[in-house]
């Protein structure tokens, strides 16, 4: 670690692994409920326990994109952090008003939540996602705006390079775009069409820039290939993402009253939205093999190398399925939706985050260079793990995707949804199996922190 | 060396395809969004060829016509304005690049008149999938002619500054290369939105 | 090949080409807003179809219903209910009303709400103007 600031990235990551951990236990709980319908059934029926698994998710990747951003960028800027006690109180604030909000969840109907956080005031509640009280996204709004101000500052006072560059303009991005959260007209068509702004521009747009700044930052770092190299890629990466990805909003509005021709402009534009994974992929396996060093971190190297792959194969091929508007016809709403959400959220963001955790930790935690040997080789297998537990979840939801657009969608006498789930409940069943699976994976992984041994000299 | 070596000798760093090679990715993407664009058309087209007939028969032809003249000629002007820097003659250089530019704006004036004549008569993106097509690609690829006017502009300004020689000028032909891609576009699109049937 | 092209080069591309395609995106948003009206018949949103928003929210059915495709997919699609319980009100608001507080044995089972008969009026009326909203002919057949 070369700067003392960049250690309040420590908390950020710990608070991340903390509530991925959770985000999976209400995954289990929900793929329970798909086969044994009352599991826990009237104290936490399904949509508070998917509220919760959403949530949490969205919540722990932006205390990893923060925690991130606060390890990369006084390296980047060759300076301290402007101010880190700012950086661990928005620490604090945003841990415990996320943790106040999950237990709003789990403790009150969610209809007293909105009435005792003052939902009537301004109502921005109930919507896909945007479930947290209105108080709850004004403390959002607030922590990221601190976050803003606290990396803005940092960077311009020291070297401006591309990688911190591009995650600014990804976090303020982000920030600006979550502003439409607070957009809730009467009118539905309107709300879905500027809804899809905080969450296709999110997770399509910006947050890829983010993804493509902290892999190229690990990938200096792992490789020692020129960083000019490095830099001109993440441009062009970036620039066909935003190409492609702004009008691929597109494939959003099929089917939510919006005018017919985005049916042609969504498929166009969403059918060119793999080549930035794809181009993410190559550059990822190139970096690597022109490398100029062997870091002792084999275990980040994987991570780096995983992302991209998973990314491509999440987010480009299994988005690419689905987003011709004839197929989409079909699979709009189907568990084929579900399959792309999983392995893209996965691939994309997840294993970016475990990436970056996977590069720093061990120099936060006064490791000279990487973990041992033998953490490693235990992060190793979870990593296996983990991601092909992912990748069978993903094939199981896509048959049973693929059978129930068969059963409940074509045909001259098609079933009724309940009759269909009934017939398709192997899948959910298989699928329920490779969620314990990735649950090991995962405990896996948390036990490669606490693994000893030798250190390697770096 | 005489003239006619200078101009058509390799580039002095001897790579192709011309120009910062970072333009090419762009080319080539929106080149394949075009494309995908072209086969899409081609589609929908065979799912209702008389309405889209019927619909293409209300363009103007002349106009596009016109507009293909004026995009060629525009190109032949960005040629010579290469040609010129090889030869270090960069007052030419500018020249010709102004012509081309001039020419950009003057597809632009007759594509407005063509789109209000449309709107006027209350055609929209919404009046049928041929028009979809139509003021998708149209509307398109006249961005890509403002886009590729302000690259044309910025070269045009860094080579009145003497910015550009007849070793070093990556630069003029880097917006050349976008402005052929842009006039190549108008090529196909022209006839296969205006004229076959 | 990568020396092939500049670092300025690529800045240019992602600045330019970011700016000339959200441009766009702004300009088909602009359309699509002259032509949603026609689409979406806000004309007919009353008084009980905004308030049956709102219950819809307060209570989170997106979180396991889709509307129009979108929410979750453990519980039927409602952007067509209303035409698949017979273009029957009374039939939806009987349905969210006569849900067993304990849940069904072995069984998916909607929670009991205990919505107040405007409510319930309101989610319907809701649901109905959902119905009539045009997008594109989906679902593609009653069972959504």
């Amino acid at each position: 670690m070369q700067y003392q600031s960049q250690a309040v990235a420590k908390p950020y990551f710990i608070a991340a692994l903390g509530l991925f951990a959770g985000q999976i236990l209400f995954g289990l709980i929900m793929g329970l409920q798909y086969v044994m319908g009352d599991f826990l059934f009237p104290e936490i029926p399904f949509n508070v326990a998917r509220m919760v698994h959403t949530n949490l998710l969205i919540v722990w990747l932006l205390f990893g994109f923060m925690g991130a951003a606060y390890y990369m960028v006084p390296e980047e800027s060759e300076r301290e952090i402007h101010s880190p006690k700012l950086a661990l109180a928005l620490f604090w604030i945003f841990l415990i008003a996320g943790a106040l909000t999950i237990v709003g969840y789990l403790a009150v109907p969610y209809a007293t939540l909105a009435k005792i956080t003052g939902n009537d005031l301004l109502p921005t509640m109930g919507r896909e996602f945007l479930e947290q009280p209105t108080i709850t996204k004004i403390g959002i709004v607030i922590v990221v705006l601190g976050f803003l101000f606290n990396i803005t500052m940092t960077v311009l006072k020291g070297r401006k390079t591309v990688v911190s560059s591009v995650m600014l303009i990804g976090f303020w991005g982000l920030a600006i775009f979550f502003l439409f959260s607070f957009y809730n007209p009467e009118n539905l068509v309107l709300d879905k069409y500027f809804w899809w702004w905080v969450v296709h521009l999110w997770v399509e747009g910006v947050w890829e820039l983010i993804l493509g700044s902290i892999l190229a930052f690990v990938l200096i770092k792992v490789t020692g290939v020129d960083r000019e190299v490095i830099e001109k890629w993440l441009y062009i990466i970036i620039a066909m993402t935003l190409i492609t990805g702004i009008i691929g909003t597109g494939h959003h509005y099929y089917w939510i009253g919006a005018p017919e021709y985005w049916q042609v402009l969504g498929s166009i534009f969403s059918a060119l939205e793999p080549i930035p994974f794809f181009m993410m992929a190559v550059f990822a396996f190139n970096m690597v093999n022109q490398r100029r060093r062997e870091h002792p971190n084999k275990a980040a190297t994987l991570w780096a190398l995983g992302t991209a792959v998973m990314a491509f194969l999440g987010a480009g091929v299994w988005g690419f399925l689905h987003t011709l508007a004839p197929v989409n016809f079909y699979t709009h709403g189907s568990q084929i939706t579900a399959a792309h959400g999983h392995m893209a959220f996965y691939g994309a963001y997840v294993m970016i985050v475990l990436c970056i955790i996977s590069y720093s930790m061990p120099l936060m935690r006064g490791r000279a260079a990487a973990n041992p040997p033998k953490a490693q080789v235990v992060e190793m297998w979870a990593f296996w793990v983990m991601t092909i537990s992912m990748v069978f979840i993903t094939l199981f939801l896509t048959g049973a995707g693929i059978l129930q657009i068969w059963l409940q969608r074509m045909g001259d006498t098609p079933m009724s949804f309940m009759a269909g789930q009934d017939q398709i409940a192997l899948f959910y069943w298989l699928r329920e199996i490779a969620g314990v699976g990735f649950l090991i994976g995962l405990i896996t992984y948390f036990i490669s922190f606490f693994v000893g041994g030798e250190e390697q000299a770096s | 060396m005489n003239k006619v070596d200078t101009i058509s000798a390799p580039h002095p760093k001897g790579y192709y395809p011309p120009g910062d090679f970072a333009i090419w990715f762009f080319i080539y993407a929106e080149l394949l969004a075009f494309g995908v664009f072209f086969v899409t058309y081609a589609f929908a087209r065979t799912y209702n060829v008389e309405m889209f007939n019927a619909s293409q028969l209300e363009l103007n032809r002349t106009a596009g016509a016109i507009n293909t003249v004026l995009l060629i000629t525009s190109s032949y002007f960005v040629i010579r304005a290469v040609a010129a820097i090889r030869e270090d003659q960069q007052n030419l250089c500018v020249k010709w690049l102004f012509a081309a530019i001039f020419l950009g704006g003057m597809f632009l004036v007759v594509k407005i008149i063509e789109f209000k004549a449309k709107f006027a008569a209350g055609i929209s993106l919404s009046t049928n999938t041929f028009y979809t097509f139509y003021f998708s690609m149209t509307v398109f690829h006249f961005m890509h002619v403002i886009l590729g006017m302000i690259i044309l502009g910025a070269v045009m300004l860094k080579a009145r500054r003497g910015g550009y020689s007849s070793q070093e000028h990556t630069g003029v032909e880097t917006g050349a290369s976008y402005w052929h891609m842009v006039d190549l576009v108008w090529i196909i699109l022209f006839p296969l939105v205006y004229v076959i049937r | 090949m990568s020396e092939m092209f500049t670092k300025s080069m690529a800045r240019n591309m992602f600045y330019g080409g970011s700016v000339f395609f959200f441009l766009l995106f702004l300009g088909l948003t602009f359309d699509t807003m002259s032509v949603l009206p026609e689409r979406d018949h806000r004309e007919n949103i009353t008084p009980e179809v905004a308030r049956g928003k709102m219950v819809w929210e307060v209570n989170n059915c997106v979180g396991c219903h889709s509307l129009m495709g979108e929410g979750a997919y453990f519980a039927p699609e409602l952007a067509n209910v209303y035409n698949r319980f017979g273009n029957s009100k009374d039939a939806i608001i009987g349905f969210i009303k006569s849900r067993p507080v304990d849940g069904i044995p072995g069984r998916r089972s909607m929670p009991q709400f205990n919505l107040s008969d405007d409510d319930l009026n309101a989610v319907a009326e809701f649901l109905k103007w959902t119905s009539e909203i045009d997008d594109a002919g989906w679902p593609p057949n009653i069972q959504g």
